[in-house]
């Protein structure tokens, strides 16, 4: 197997002292995998990745990056330990230009900020041609490609994504689904939360199945997609 | 009419920067500061403080020697004052309230309660007394078409090109992109990689100059109350609503819009032996302007999600 990139043991934590969301989840991420995250509304799943980016408190467990124990770091600092982090609301700066909300990406970067964003740019001819325009300007889909850009500005190893094709169109989940692969096949590996399960399933190498705060089911895509137990938990909505 | 313009756009400079600091305050911290006047009177005392003349009883002056220093020294003084007060703000007291989660009307109620009690501390120790900053008295002149004296002329200019250093520092440099991006969303700005607490320490910093600079801009103006900040506060957060809140710029142009409407209504014809009540007029048409653009004149309507 390859070496893994993020490790979560055992991760309680919560919005609120004493209220933990999370009752002690375990999961790895590894080299260059594609690993989902299902479960149904309230599961956790948002609140597992806050937890991942010093967002809110943990109460207990521990996070390994890179097979270091970096529980507790400060969230502006964990850009510097090469992840990425999209998350599922307020995902770009609206008020800034595209531009802009890809030198803020590059914020951390000591050196090479403006060849870092060209790069970027020439990935994204559509995020080139209106660079100079406001985020908020942008349709749902362009927004969520800004997004993944704006957190590809530091060539992290580890993106995490929270729900990426929440509200978009179909055309547009295709483009971001896309866009995902590619990125994931310049050996970046990818944390998908995902709405829609079969979808993800199918997208990814594992998956993990959350359920009130704990790792319900593990396993490959395609095997938790035929498990029954799993279509039982989202009461057949796969 | 005419006449009134020029005030206008004294007091409306005076607002102006007064609103642009706290719009920027308010954007980047969520805090509706109310002791924000004190932070203005903060600066204006400051500066009577080290320039005043010897018989001047400022702050604890009564019984220590004059400074007399000169008037800009002494301003500048004032600021950085006002900048090392508002960072202290933000260390000893609001700091600590954002890591305890204490929620935005709490804050709210605290920005209050300081208020009160500094404007108290300054009753206390500066008297209630009205000063004036030991300057030269001056004749108006013409400019363009309006008159004031040389001394407001200049305040007006330097007034107009803060704003321009703002909007420029604002556009251009990264501390300003940084303080944008933390107004729009702290959280995405801290997992890019932004230290959300030295940004909003820096904007704490540089609201707070800004206010005790738009003080001194009062105090040249007109003279130092212990109450100068409050009395004007009203008009600086409807120069800040009228504006667009949240947008810099606006505040800018809210800011100078309140100030004219204050001093223009004035001479309406109505206003004769009532000129107590122009404050009222100016917040009737901010009121007014608000009922048909309720995100303000340059705010924007953010599409959600
Ligand atoms: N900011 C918050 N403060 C307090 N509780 C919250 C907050 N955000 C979420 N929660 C609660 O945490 C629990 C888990 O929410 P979370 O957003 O992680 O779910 P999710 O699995 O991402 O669901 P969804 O599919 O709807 O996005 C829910 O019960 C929710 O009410
Ligand atoms: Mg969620």
């Amino acid at each position: 197997m390859n070496k893994p990139i993020l490790e979560c043991n055992g991760i309680a934590a919560g919005y609120v002292k004493g209220l933990n969301i999370l009752q002690g989840i375990d999961l790895v991420v590894s080299e260059g995998e594609i690993i989902s995250i299902i479960g149904p509304n309230g599961a956790g799943k948002s609140t597992l990745l806050k937890a991942i980016m010093g967002l809110i408190n943990v109460s207990a467990g521990r996070f390994f990056i890179n097979g270091v124990d970096k529980t507790n770091l400060s969230t502006h600092k964990i850009i510097n330990e090469g992840i990425g982090y999209v998350p599922q609301v307020e995902n770009v700066f609206p008020s800034l230009t595209i531009e802009e909300n890809l030198e803020i990406g590059a914020w951390s970067l000591a050196k090479n900020r403006k060849s870092s964003i060209t790069k970027v740019l020439n990935d994204f001819p559509l995020l080139n041609e209106r660079k100079k325009e406001k985020a908020g300007n942008l349709s749902g889909g362009q927004r969520q490609i800004l997004a993944l850009a704006r957190a590809l500005v530091t060539s992290p190893n580890l993106l995490l994504l929270d729900e990426p094709s929440a509200g978009l169109s179909p055309v547009a989940i295709n483009e971001v689904f896309k866009t995902i692969n590619e990125i994931n096949e310049k050996n970046v590996s990818i944390l998908l939360v995902e709405q829609n399960a079969k979808r993800a399933l199918k997208f990814s190498n594992r998956g993990y199945v959350l359920d009130q705060g704990r790792n319900a089911y593990q396993g490959e895509g395609e095997e938790l997609l035929n498990d029954p137990r799993v279509v039982d938990l989202y009461l057949g909505k796969l | 009419m005419i006449d009134q313009l020029g005030n206008g756009l004294l007091l409306g400079i005076i607002i102006s920067v007064a609103s642009v600091a706290l719009s920027l305050l308010y954007g980047v911290t969520r805090i509706v500061n109310f002791a924000h006047g004190e932070i203005i009177a903060l600066g204006a005392i400051v500066t009577l403080f080290f320039s005043g003349p010897i018989d001047s009883r400022v702050l604890f002056l009564e019984r220590f020697s004059p400074l007399g220093m000169s008037f800009v020294t002494s301003a500048i003084i004032g600021i950085i004052f006002c900048g090392v007060f508002g960072g202290l703000l933000e260390l000893l007291l609001f700091r600590p309230l954002r890591k305890a989660e204490v929620g935005n009307i709490a804050v709210l109620v605290v920005t209050i309660g300081l208020s009160i009690f500094i404007r108290h501390l300054y009753l206390l120790f500066a008297t209630g007394r009205v000063q004036n900053f030991p300057l030269d008295l001056e004749r108006r002149q013409t400019y363009l078409f309006f008159e004031m004296t040389p001394r407001n002329f200049k305040v007006l200019i330097a007034g107009l090109i803060v704003m321009i250093v703002i909007g420029l520092f604002l556009t251009f440099t990264r501390m300003g992109k940084a303080m944008r991006a933390v107004r729009d969303s702290g959280e995405l700005a801290s997992v890019s990689g932004i230290n959300s607490d030295s940004i909003i320490l820096f904007t704490w910093i540089s609201s707070s100059m800004l206010a005790g600079l738009a003080g001194i801009f009062q105090a040249i103006i007109n003279d130092v109350r212990y109450n100068m900040g409050f009395l004007i506060l009203l008009l600086i957060f409807a120069g800040t609503v009228l504006g667009g809140i949240g947008t810099s710029f606006g505040a800018m142009v809210g800011g100078l819009l309140i100030g004219i409407f204050v001093q223009v209504s004035v001479a309406l014809p109505f206003m004769e032996g009532h000129t107590e009540a122009k404050n009222a007029v100016a917040l009737a048409i901010m009121i007014l302007i608000l009922l048909f653009r309720p995100q303000g004149i340059f705010g924007q309507k953010e599409r959600i999600s």
